[in-house]
């Protein structure tokens, strides 16, 4: 049985399409700096152990914790590097998570961070770099390459998302306009949240539906942006937890599973998933983490939560599959205010994947902020006391779902 | 400019940075030698020379897989049944791409696929006969596959998929 782990603080650097005044390294050391902030009785040399990641090949520059390690505070202290592509920063905070949790002598207090710079490179052939040893075996098929990108032209995470959103749409009868109501909550949201990329207070669900097409049936309104971020978390022990802040907030359950991949599949031999809105992998993950919780009824129980949405009819999809609302019934409680910042079950009260997506450091600004918002301290904060939130990442090959759930208390393990 | 190709910037509260230097550069990645195993999918090669459509099963649990696989996933064994196929499916999931010309600049609307063949449980990416008007493309819409005049052994000997008539009323995924 590990040791009980608490997160002491979190904190953020400020995004935007182009952090023209920053290198990657000083993006870093910003985020470390906020969330340090947040935890005044301890300094950077407290630390024990560092773990980051990010996004290969996206910025154009490979190990980049080894020559950001002065920034980080991480000299002669240990380092590790985790990456998984659209999840990074949830399995980030998942080895954070585990390596205080292990008891190992000597490693207390760890720090997570995960950061992405795109404005730096050239996000189209980071993707590439991913797939294209899987598209190159339907070329040997004979299908030649120009046909290959007709096919994946609808490509990359929006064309994955776009089939994602065609089945739901057909299942749950949702319309377009309940995916554009979802957009203009996430944007009002980040208007009021300080390090929010795409503030926009004054947004119309006209005003989404105005816009053109990118891949049916996601039009250029709901689509997030590509940010320049970074995201850091602190973890540590129950003891130490509470000298550092007046309410730590216990990690009472995590998940990290995968699935089948999807469309394309391995060595392109098509994909089992028929149904790419179905999502075995994140019912069988927040199975495991309430499980570990101790949560029997998450749709009563879980006061917040921060789902990983690029696109609006994923949102509407992962509340669905968390367990939080009945099959088919989300894009209802959009609608009448269920998941408002007032509402009985706020949602993306940071505006979300939607509004803010430094693709490394997405995954770990979900359990950060729904850690912050149990402690109050929150940019956009809720105005109920919140009690048990969860934070969940989703990437990959369109297959890893990472979660993290959170409490005021330490689980409860006999229910 | 047409709806499509336009893009209209959306407003939103931007704050200013400073500029520091910015150093362009380019990186030549060398080329690859992606290694993979397609031995598995010769039985299929020969046999759609022969216009004829075999999937690989899986003895353990069943799952028809087309095109074939190595390893099924769910069992960890390795397929080793071939079964024919019927030349009819249904469209599995769908999206339409909106493709720009190079040269015209005209924007082309192109439904893609995700078809599954009935007989096998995968889908796979593919394309819907270019005659077909995109709005008609549908979740479970039936399909036909449409033979290439030269067979060469490979997937392109499925041109493209036609659609077929759907008389059964009952059918759960009927178009509304």
């Amino acid at each position: 049985m590990g040791r009980q782990v608490c997160i002491a603080s979190a904190g953020f650097s400020e995004h935007a399409s182009k952090r023209s005044d920053v290198s990657m390294p000083e993006l870093v050391s910003e985020a470390i700096k906020d969330c340090l902030k947040n935890a005044p009785s301890i300094e950077i040399n407290d630390i024990d152990m560092f773990v980051n990641g990010n996004m290969p090949a996206f910025e154009g520059a490979n190990i980049p914790e080894l020559w950001m390690t002065d920034w980080m505070g991480a000299r002669n202290k240990p380092l590790m590097r985790v990456t998984t592509g659209g999840t990074t920063g949830g399995s980030v905070a998942i080895a954070g998570y585990y390596s205080v949790a292990s008891g190992l002598p000597g490693v207390d207090t760890v720090l997570a961070i995960a950061f992405e710079q795109q404005s730096q490179g050239d996000t189209a052939t980071g993707l590439a770099s991913v797939a294209y040893g899987e598209i190159s075996v339907l070329n040997s098929l004979g299908i030649p390459y120009d046909q290959l990108t007709l096919l994946f032209s609808a490509g990359a995470a929006i064309g994955v998302a776009s089939y994602q959103a065609t089945n739901y749409m057909r299942k749950s009868k949702t319309t377009e306009e309940d995916l554009a109501r979802v957009v203009v909550q996430n944007r009002h949201n980040a208007a009021k949240t300080w390090w929010a990329h795409l503030k926009m207070p004054n947004l119309t669900i006209e005003e989404v539906l105005d816009t053109p097409y990118i891949s049916y049936p996601l039009r250029y309104g709901m689509v997030c942006p590509a940010s320049d971020g970074a995201c850091a978390m602190l973890f540590t022990t129950e003891e130490k937890a509470k000298d550092m802040c007046d309410i730590p907030v216990y990690v009472n359950g995590v998940g990290s599973i995968a699935t089948e991949t999807g469309i394309l599949g391995y060595c392109g031999s098509g994909s089992g998933q028929l149904d790419p809105s179905e999502q075995l992998g994140a019912q069988k993950t927040s199975d495991v983490a309430f499980q570990q919780a101790g949560i029997s009824f998450p749709r009563k129980e879980i006061d917040y939560a921060e789902v990983y949405s690029p696109f609006p009819n994923q949102e509407l999809m992962w509340v669905e599959k968390l367990g939080l609302f009945e099959e088919n019934t989300a894009s209802e409680m959009y609608e009448t205010g269920v998941t408002a910042l007032n509402g009985e079950l706020p949602i993306n009260c940071s505006g979300g994947v939607n509004s803010t997506n430094a693709i490394g450091a997405s995954a770990m600004e979900r359990p950060a902020v729904a850690a912050l918002q149990i402690m109050g301290k929150a940019s956009n904060q809720v105005p109920e006391t919140v009690h048990t939130s969860l934070g969940h990442g989703w990437g990959g090959y369109i297959n890893l779902i990472t979660m993290m759930v959170m409490a005021d208390e330490p689980a409860r393990k006999f229910k | 400019m047409s709806k499509l190709t336009r893009r209209k910037s959306m407003e939103y509260i931007k704050k200013e940075y400073v500029r520091t230097r910015t150093m362009p550069a380019s990186w030549y990645l060398s080329s690859y030698k992606f290694k993979y195993n397609i031995t598995h999918m010769e039985p299929m090669r020969e046999k759609l020379k022969q216009k004829k459509l075999v999937g690989l099963q899986c003895s353990s649990c069943n799952r028809v897989f087309f095109p074939p696989r190595i390893v099924c996933g769910k069992c960890m064994v390795k397929p080793d049944r071939w079964v024919d196929l019927r030349e009819t499916g249904r469209v599995a999931t769908f999206t339409i791409a909106y493709i720009k010309d190079p040269e015209t600049g005209e924007v082309q609307e192109r439904p893609i696929v995700c078809a599954q063949l009935d007989g096998s449980d995968t889908s796979y990416p593919t394309q819907l006969n270019p005659d077909i008007e995109f709005k008609d493309t549908y979740v479970g819409m039936p399909i036909k596959v449409h033979w290439a005049e030269n067979s060469e052994g490979g997937l392109m000997d499925i041109q493209y998929y036609d659609v077929t008539e759907d008389k059964a009323q009952d059918l759960e995924l009927r178009k509304d």
